[in-house]
This record gives structure tokens, sequence and C-alpha cells, in this order.
């Protein structure tokens, strides 16, 4: 509850604070120092009993320890993101303290979908977490791409949204309940399955599919990226993409028990097989490494979704591990792409010889994406595949799919090293837009040094699971 | 199961069916014969949009102030909030002085909102 | 009445919202659509929410408040439509004032 609460607190006093303050400097202080508090607060929430005790809200909202530490690496990377890219918020446009507010309120969202107990919040937490997005995809008004992708986006949304709402008015008419447990306890008597409940089933599914855009539900995927301002952009990819996927798990694991059967993995692993080619194969020939990391989120979701096709305590950690790991990772990328001219693969030549420190994080993110060892994107990887082989081992073609894709994702993500080192610059145009800050690589560097350290020893994340 | 039984034999929508195809080819075919059998005499005065006897004037589509559309906006957000109240209304009695305080802090968020806007200067007619 | 005709009713609303947003370029009339679809959901809510009370009625559950709960959703539903209304609506109108067009057939900038 910390983060739900909380956050949307801070939400309206981030909207109150550009009323009052002119500074934009000012205003990404008091944004921090929210963000720090609001992960504070989580952390409190992880360790002990919550600060508001609301009995009332059990049937709505129930926090599991799971949830919790999910929260608290949600906020974690949102303060990484609020540090490391504060400054080019402030350059998309004019109003900085309503991009925040808006941000605080998606945290909220993710905080409800993180805990829903109920359909009618998961409905909640969905609309809570995309609306605020729609907003700030168009936020460079003057912009056409930005509209665009705005535009689209909002018509997409809203379309999955009513999709959803469909699957879960046919699970009620077959139930007679929103409450999760309910639905569980009932779906276990009712074999075979109702007709109508399948069917609100197979419409949440691809609604939910449509939400972590996962293929063949991903097409709008790459041009909302594209379009959106690249900061936010790295938002939407990263603690958004996230929180989706655990409210896919959370609402599968509990109500659809008894539909685990040999079909839903069928199904599900037809879903993950078409995400990772996808996501892999069109991100080989994109030339601007914005859309190239559009597509290959598309791929990282295909490993997320393991989760879903496994639903075993193997899932669950490998979430926590690669939900942190790539968020950083995909943060500290865009950190630096949405400073810099040339969005293109050509943009990053020979950053190493004038800026060695951030090259260095760069190549530490990029090996934590494509999957290296000793880096936290390979245990999530390895845990992710490692879960679906636990859960069933018969489909040995689909782990098999994974790990080339992963082969393949190392030639596009490994452009940008060989860009980086191995690339004269031609033109004389300086690499960043803005002059970066003294503070800036020392940052990313702390940044990938975490996602070493959550490679090495990623017991230092899991414990928490088992408090 | 209950939901989706009792379905009636299709041979009883027999009537509604004809009685569409009916509808249907009736309509098609009248508006076919005064295609076809009616005068035409095109007179620019015809052709004009009907404003009820007055003479037009300009385009209907003429783009209008941003601050209406501001200010239709705002007020569907706020009228629809107003949904809330139907069952708080409904158990006002039941839910005693914990719903009361329940509420005021709902209203005090819509206040939050509406200081904002007008803060915001969303509510301005005149530049 | 049976709930058949509700389902029915409402299935072929939402169909027509859905073949609506699949094959209409004008971004205003797809966003009609898309309302359509939410109100079809509404409906449907609201009858099951009847139905459901019978049924508890029926079983012997005297002042029971079976299916209410379809019923507050609508509201929820109502207030979120509203809400989307206005984000949606405000960037029509932001396209509109850029490129003085709401046909989405313009919106392939991003295709290249």
């Amino acid at each position: 509850m910390n983060l739900i609460i909380i956050s949307a607190l801070s939400g309206v006093v981030m909207m109150f604070s550009g009323l009052f303050v002119k500074n934009n400097r000012t205003i990404s202080y008091i944004a921090t120092a929210l963000i720090i508090f609001l992960s504070l607060a989580t952390m409190c929430e992880l360790g002990a009993k919550s600060w508001f005790n609301i009995p009332q809200a059990e049937a709505m909202l129930r926090t599991s320890v799971y949830g919790k530490l999910i929260g608290v690496i949600l906020t974690i990377a949102t303060t990484f993101y609020f540090v490391l890219s504060g400054k080019d918020i402030e350059r998309v446009g004019k109003h900085v303290a309503d991009y925040y507010a808006l941000m605080f309120f998606v945290l909220a969202g993710a905080g409800i979908l993180l805990s829903f107990q109920n359909l009618l919040m998961l409905f909640l937490g969905v609309e809570i977490l995309t609306i605020p997005l729609f907003i700030l995809t168009g936020a460079q008004k003057q912009n056409l791409k930005s509209n665009e992708a705005s535009l689209k986006y909002f018509l997409m949304g809203a379309f999955s949204t009513g999709i959803m709402l469909m699957g879960i008015v046919l699970i009620y008419g077959a139930m007679g309940s929103f409450d999760l447990s309910v639905i569980g306890k009932k779906a276990q008597f009712a074999t075979p399955i109702h007709g109508a409940n399948l069917m609100g089933l197979l419409l949440l599914l691809a609604s939910m599919a449509f939400k972590v855009s996962a293929a063949p539900f991903h097409f709008w995927t790459p041009d909302v990226y594209d379009g959106a301002p690249t900061v936010f952009t790295s938002f939407m990819a990263t603690i958004v993409k996230v929180a989706a996927v655990v409210a896919f798990i959370r609402l599968f694991e509990g109500s659809m028990e008894p539909f685990h059967t040999s079909k839903w993995q069928i199904l599900v692993s037809i879903l993950i097989a078409c995400t990772l080619l996808v996501g892999n194969i069109t991100a080989v020939f994109q030339q601007s490494v914005k859309r190239m990391l559009a597509y290959s989120s598309i791929s990282q979701a295909g490993y997320m979704l393991f989760a879903v096709f496994a639903f075993n305590a193997f899932g669950k950690e490998g979430i926590t591990i690669y939900g942190l790991s790539y968020s950083l990772a995909t943060i500290g990328i865009f950190s630096v792409l949405s400073k810099m001219q040339d969005i293109t693969f050509d943009g990053f030549n020979g950053l190493a010889r004038q800026y060695p420190g951030i090259a260095f994080a760069l190549t530490v993110f990029v090996l934590s994406l494509a999957g290296i060892p000793l880096t936290g994107g390979f245990l999530g990887k390895f845990y992710m595949i490692s879960a679906g082989a636990a859960s069933n081992s018969s489909y040995t073609w689909l782990f098999i799919l994974a790990i080339l894709c992963a082969a393949v994702s190392v030639y596009y993500y490994f452009r940008i090293i060989q860009a980086m080192y191995f690339k004269e610059r031609v033109s004389d145009t300086p690499v960043f837009e803005v002059p970066v800050s003294k503070a800036f690589p020392i940052l990313l560097i702390v940044v990938a040094a975490l996602i070493i350290l959550i490679g090495i020893n990623p017991q230092i994340l899991l414990q928490y699971l088992y408090f | 199961m209950y939901l989706l039984d009792a379905l009636s034999t299709p041979a009883q929508y027999l009537p509604i069916a004809i009685q569409f195809a009916f509808g249907v080819l009736f309509v098609a075919g009248m508006i076919a014969i005064s295609h076809f059998l009616g005068p035409k005499r095109n007179t620019s005065d015809k052709l004009d949009t009907f404003e009820s006897g007055i003479e037009q004037i300009g385009n209907a589509r003429q783009p209008m102030a941003i601050k209406y559309f501001l200010v239709a906006i705002l007020f569907v957000l706020f009228d629809v909030e107003v949904i809330f109240f139907y069952p708080y209304a409904l158990n006002f009695k039941s839910l005693g002085w914990e719903g009361f305080a329940a509420v005021c802090m709902f209203v005090t968020f819509f206040f939050a909102g509406f200081f904002y806007i007008y803060k915001k200067g969303a509510l301005k007619w005149e530049d | 009445m049976p709930i058949n005709y509700y389902i029915f009713l409402a299935i072929i609303l939402f169909c027509i919202g859905v073949t609506g947003v699949l094959t209409r370029r004008n971004a205003i009339i797809i966003f009609m659509c898309i309302e359509l679809m939410l109100n079809s959901v509404n409906l449907l809510l609201v009858a099951f929410s009847k139905m459901h009370h019978a049924r508890a009625l029926a079983a012997g559950a005297a002042n029971t408040t079976a299916g209410i709960e379809a019923q507050l959703f609508v509201f929820f539903i109502m207030v979120v439509a509203a809400a989307e209304v206005a984000v949606g609506l405000a960037i029509i109108v932001m396209m509109y004032r850029n490129t003085h067009s709401v046909d989405i057939n313009f919106l392939n900038r991003l295709k290249n």
C-alpha cells in the first residue's frame, strides 16, 4: 500500500510544485527527493508492515512479498532514471513538473498492478498505468512524430482495454465474482471449462499480451517507442513493461490454476516463440539505435514471458533479477541516447576515445542486455529458461529457440560496442547535444557495477523473496 | 449451464427473417423508384444546406476557440466523477461518519484538481 | 427476458465496435467505436448483475447483495472512459492542429 498511496500523493505534490516553483532544476530535485522517499517507503514495507492499515481494502488489494519486492525494484529503477535523465526530462517541454507528476501516477498504477486481488483493480491499474503514458508520449506537442505515436498508442491502448473488459465480463458471467481467489476456487470444480469462461480467458490473454507487447500483438510498440521523446521511451520500455509482466503473472497464476494444462503451455509457447523471433530478427535490420532498442525490448519481454509459461518459483526469481538488470541497463543506455545528437549507430562512433567512462558503462549495459555471463542479464535469461525447463521439459525446441535468439541479439547489441571502440569519428559535430556533467559517467558506472553485482551474487536480491 | 442454455429453435425466427427481408426490399425498392422516376432539377438554392430558411453564413467547419474545447473536456471529467456520489447517497446512513470522511477525502482530491486547473489558467476566457 | 438476449445484443455491439476500429480510418470514428465496445461491456455487466442477483435469490438467500459489484464496475468503467475521452480528444485536437486532418492514414511518418 505504501507504493500506491505515497506515489499518488507525490504526483499531486509534483502537480502543485509546478505551479509554485518556476525553476526546472528545483522541480527535478523535488521529484528526486520524493522518489527516494518512495523507494525507502517501499523498502520499509518489505521489511515490516505497511504504514497504512486499511483492512477494508483486503478484498481489492493484497500485497505479497513478491509484489513488494518488485515494487522496491521499480522504485529503485525509477530513482536511477530520475537521477540519470532528469536533465533530459527538463528539455522535453515546458511542463516539467507535470511530466514528473504523470510518472508518479504511472508508479501508482504499477503499485495497483502488483497487488490486485480483484479484476476491478486490474482494470483500474492498467488504466492508471497507461493513460499518463499517452500524455507522456505526446509531450512534444510540435513534433509530428510524437503526436502520431501518442495517437497510435492511445487508439491501440483503448482498444485493448475494451477487449480486456469484455474478457473480465465474460469471466464474471460464468463465475459470478470478480475476486481472483473466488474465481480460482470455482474454476477447480468447473471441468470441462465453461465456454464463456474460456472466451474470457482468451480475451484477457490477448489484451495482456498487448500490454506487454508480445507478438503478434506487438505492432504498436516500435512506432510508439520510436515516436515518443527518448527519455520517456526509456521509462515505458522498462518500468512500465516490468509492471505489466508481473500483472500478467499475477492474473493468470491464481484464478487460472485449473487452466494450466498442456493447452495453456502450447498457447504461451507460441506467444513466446513469436515474440522472440519477431523482436530479434527485426532488430537486426534497424539503423536507429532507438528503434533497435524498441524491437529488442519486445524480445526481452519474450524472455520475461517464460514466467507465464512456467508459474514456478524459478520464474518469479527470474523476473526479479531480469526486471532489475534489464531496467537498469536500458535506462542507462537511454540516458546516454537521449543526450546524443545522432541516434543511429554512427552516432556512437569513437565515443570510447572521448568519453571512456561512459563507453565502459555502456559496454556493461549492452553485455547485460545480450546476456553475457557475469552480468545480471545473463542470470535473468538463465533463470527464465530454466524455469521453463523445470515446469515442462518437453518443450526443448522453445528453449533452444530462446538460446539461439540470445545469440542473434549479440549481433545487434555488439554493433554499439563496435561503433564505440573500433570506429573513428568522421564528422566534427559533438557527440552530445548538451555538455554532460562530471557526475554523469560516475553514476553510469555505479549502475553498471550494480548490474555486475547482481550477476555475480543474485542472492542479495533473492533473499528478500523468502523473508 | 444457466448462461447459454434454452436457445430457441431456428424455425421460430422465420417470421422475423421474412419481415427483415421485406423491410430491406421495401426500402431499397422505394429509393430505387424515386431515383428513376423523380424529376431532377438542381438549382443552387436546392443544393444548399437547409438551415430553416435562413441563408447560410460561411463554413460550419471553422476552427473554434480552443478555450471552449478545454472547458468542455474539464466539464466531462468533473461531471462524471459525480457518479461516485450515487452509491454513497444510497448508503448514507449505514456508512456513518467513516464513510463521510472517505467522501470528504474524495472531494478534497477533487478540489485539488480544480485548484490546479484554475491556477494553470485553463478556465481563463480572456487572454 | 432470458439473459441470452442481452448477451447476444452486447456481443453484437462489441463486434460492431471491433470491426469499426479495424476498418475505419477516421480517428474520431475509431474513438466512437471504442466507446461502443465499452458501452456494450457496461450493458452486459448490468445484465449479469441482475442474473446473479436473481440466482442468489432463487437459491434462498434473502437480502443478498450478489451482483452489486458488477453495477459498481459499470461506474468505474464510465469514469475511466471519461478520463480516457479527455486525454484522447486532447491528443486528437493536438494532431489536428498540426496536420489539419484526423485521418489515420496520415500516420506513416514512423514507418521509415
